[in-house]
């Protein structure tokens, strides 16, 4: 099954095929069932069904989480769905604010920290602060889109670019690394989990 | 009224967790940890929001006859059974690591999982033609970008330190100075985006909800 | 469907048959480690027997490729050195069956006991909402294991009740999921995290490696193969059962070729067109 799963996909870099829709189709439906099946069983039963039943006074609160998550789906009935408006804001201010306290405190400060590198040190190791520094701030001034770069803001900005292209030229590396990985799992699947055993089936090796 | 009642509760939720940040003292940090449990649940919910858009979009394109219509019969097919074997299953489920075999699992380990790796990997063969067909050194940019790529494509696979045995210190020294660098101006220029879109969203200012 | 004068279609063949041939015949390339996949194995090595790390499945199976030789290698490593695990998932398209791939495969190669050596708590929706609420009580968010087992009634489980009880959290993460360890869980609540992350997303994390919010980073299949490596080199009795991400970086070796090839084959045709049409343009205007 696996197997002719991916061979249908694979179809797909010849041309575009019923066989290789029929797939992608299954694949949408199966996602999103999987998502269903998960989310019942693994939170809403144990978090707040099975915690509701067994201990129902200390465990009130659960049940608002519960409110406010059926209240979403409010949204597709016209007459209420202000309420799915309402849980939507809960649960956006919650991740919202959340997000703000964890960029600043996780992201900004202590990257910034990072960057105060001493530049009085061994001359190598205070070139290679150098450029770190200058790299970091010629991005941010690159970045800077509230006034025009003219002046002393373009070749800074320049120099931002240059470092943006040595790093989008090393993430394009990864990235390749990365999609090949993908391939190299699917190939081992095929040659090791089906041609090597069908091989073995017709001639009898090991 | 209804609009200023959404506004209200985005702020206040938001300002709490904000507050909870900083405020030790009880009950904070006790209504802090229950938020927290409750958004577990919330989210849960929220996960399968986009599942009802989907069954409305692929509904309407079966009862119309639209192109493609015999595609969304064969997805909605695969969501309702993977879904009903999801819940009903869950009661037969849990019996341990090795003991979970159920036709949910199945479906997920022999066609979700070969699916979504497939489909994924197809992605290697579209970068090879993008690399013939797309990557043009134009000008300088593009030169730094294309060598800065070469060299820590090479750095990063064995066969490279044996065409080039300096390529894996020269990769790593990329990637821990100027990519660093570059990378963290983003990290920072990003994160005070976020910061002041989350601080917009409190406000009420942005109303992403409505 | 031509592109230059090739059609696609013959590049794809080309690719295919670049990664064909080291998986039916494998090339035995050698892995260098680097000090950023070094600095887990060796927190791991210092760990003493009975001590407890986190490790969270954070991906589903179109990360798989990358991120479960790592997984493995890394319980191998615990295992091995009698470290108990809590494994979690969080990631809710598979981060469920990917922590029960590894476990099934690599828990028969030791004696270890569930609920004693290690515990599999099972998947939780709620992403940051979860990670927060672990550094408090884990039990709050995961009641019972994967196993229907309350919290309470596990050996392991009795000594851990959140980060603070263990020594280091590994997360295998794909996308968002690493930084928000790093920026939430480490920066937050102080404690050691690792991250195995994808090819794709391993750039960014040197800001976080560098600036020490990370203590250790694993990127893509090098990463894994490097600690596979690392395995090998000083447990030689684990080294032939780790060798997946090492045989696959021979495979990475032959299509990165190919890829450099086409780069450079693109550019030379596209600079021999323009100073053609250069040339041509040149005799049109002195006509």
């Amino acid at each position: 099954m696996a197997a002719f799963l991916t061979l249908a996909i694979y179809s797909f870099l010849y041309k575009d095929n019923p066989v290789y829709r029929f797939a992608e189709s299954i694949f949408v439906g199966i996602s999103l069932g999987y998502e269903i099946g998960l989310v019942f069983y693994r939170t809403i039963w144990p978090n707040l069904v099975e915690r509701l039943i067994a201990n129902p006074g200390p465990n009130w609160y659960l049940a608002i989480g519960g409110i406010l998550g059926l209240m979403l789906y409010c949204r597709y009935i016209p007459k209420i769905s202000f309420l799915g408006k309402w849980a939507l804001a809960v649960y956006i201010g919650y991740f919202v604010g959340v997000e703000l306290m964890q960029r600043l405190h996780g992201d900004v400060l202590p990257q910034i920290k990072d960057t105060m590198l001493p530049l009085n040190g061994p001359f190598w190791g205070s070139l290679q602060n150098l450029l770190i520094v200058v790299g970091v701030l010629s991005v941010l001034i690159y970045f800077y889109f509230s006034k025009p770069h003219t002046g002393i803001l373009k070749p800074i900005s320049k120099v931002g670019v240059y470092f943006i292209m040595i790093c989008f030229g090393a993430s394009f590396g990864y990235t390749v690394m990365a999609r090949i990985s993908l391939l190299i799992g699917r190939l081992t699947f095929l040659v090791d989990g089906w041609v090597r055993p069908m091989i073995a089936l017709i001639f009898g090796s090991s | 009224m209804r609009r200023q009642i959404a506004v209200l509760l985005c702020f206040l939720t938001g300002f709490f967790v904000v507050v909870a940040f900083f405020i030790e003292q009880d009950p904070i940090p006790d209504i802090n940890e229950k938020l927290d449990e409750l958004l577990v649940i919330v989210f849960a919910f929220a996960l399968v929001l986009g599942v009802v858009s989907f069954l409305q979009h692929h509904s309407k394109k079966i009862r119309r006859r639209d192109k493609g219509w015999t595609s969304s019969v064969i997805s909605i097919s695969s969501l309702v059974i993977m879904a009903l074997l999801g819940i009903f299953e869950s009661s037969i489920r849990g019996t341990g690591i090795i003991g979970d075999r159920t036709t949910f699992d199945w479906l997920f380990n022999w066609v979700f999982t070969p699916l979504q790796a497939t489909m994924f990997s197809l992605l290697a063969f579209m970068i090879a033609s993008a690399a013939f067909r797309a990557f043009r050194i134009k000008n300088i940019e593009a030169a730094v970008l294309m060598v800065a790529a070469i060299i820590v494509m090479l750095g990063r696979v064995s066969i490279g330190q044996v065409i080039f045995p300096q390529s894996l210190a020269i990769s790593e020294w990329i990637m821990n100075n100027p990519n660093l660098a570059a990378q963290r101006g983003i990290l920072i220029g990003a994160a005070l985006g976020a910061a002041s879109m989350a601080i917009r969203v409190i406000l009420g200012i942005e109303r992403p909800y409505m | 469907m031509k592109i230059g004068g090739i059609d696609k279609r013959w590049v794809y063949l080309l690719v295919a048959i670049g990664a064909l041939i080291p998986i039916i015949k494998p090339l035995g390339l050698p892995v260098l480690s680097t000090p950023a996949v070094e600095a887990l194995f060796e927190k791991i090595e210092s760990l003493e027997p009975g001590d407890v790390i986190m490790l969270s499945f954070d991906y589903g199976p179109s990360s798989a490729p990358e991120l479960d030789p790592m997984a493995e290698s890394i319980l191998r490593h615990c295992f091995q050195r009698d470290i108990s695990v809590v494994v979690v998932a969080l990631f809710p398209l598979g981060g469920d069956n990917q922590a029960k791939i590894a476990l099934n495969k690599i828990v028969p190669e030791f004696p270890v006991v569930e609920g004693e050596d290690y515990v599999y708590l099972g998947y939780k929706d709620g992403g940051l909402a979860v990670l927060r609420r672990m550094a408090e009580d884990i039990s709050i968010v995961f009641p019972q294991d994967n196993r229907g087992i309350p919290l309470e009634d596990i050996p392991l489980m009795q000594r851990v009740q959140n980060y603070s009880d263990t020594e280091l959290s590994v997360s295998l993460a794909t996308g968002i999921m690493g930084e928000w360890w790093a920026i939430l869980v480490n920066a937050q609540f102080g404690q050691p995290v690792a991250v195995g992350a994808t090819a794709v997303s391993a750039p960014k994390y040197y800001a976080y490696l560098k600036a020490g919010q990370m203590l250790s980073l694993l990127g893509g299949l090098k990463g894994a193969a490097e600690y596979e490596t690392l395995i090998g080199e000083h447990y030689p009795e684990l080294k032939e059962r780790s060798q997946i991400a090492t045989r696959g970086m021979d495979v990475q070796s032959i299509v990165h070729l190919i890829i450099i090839g086409f780069i450079i084959l693109g550019n030379i045709v596209y600079l021999i067109s323009r100073s053609e049409r250069t040339r041509a343009g040149g005799r049109l205007a002195s006509k």
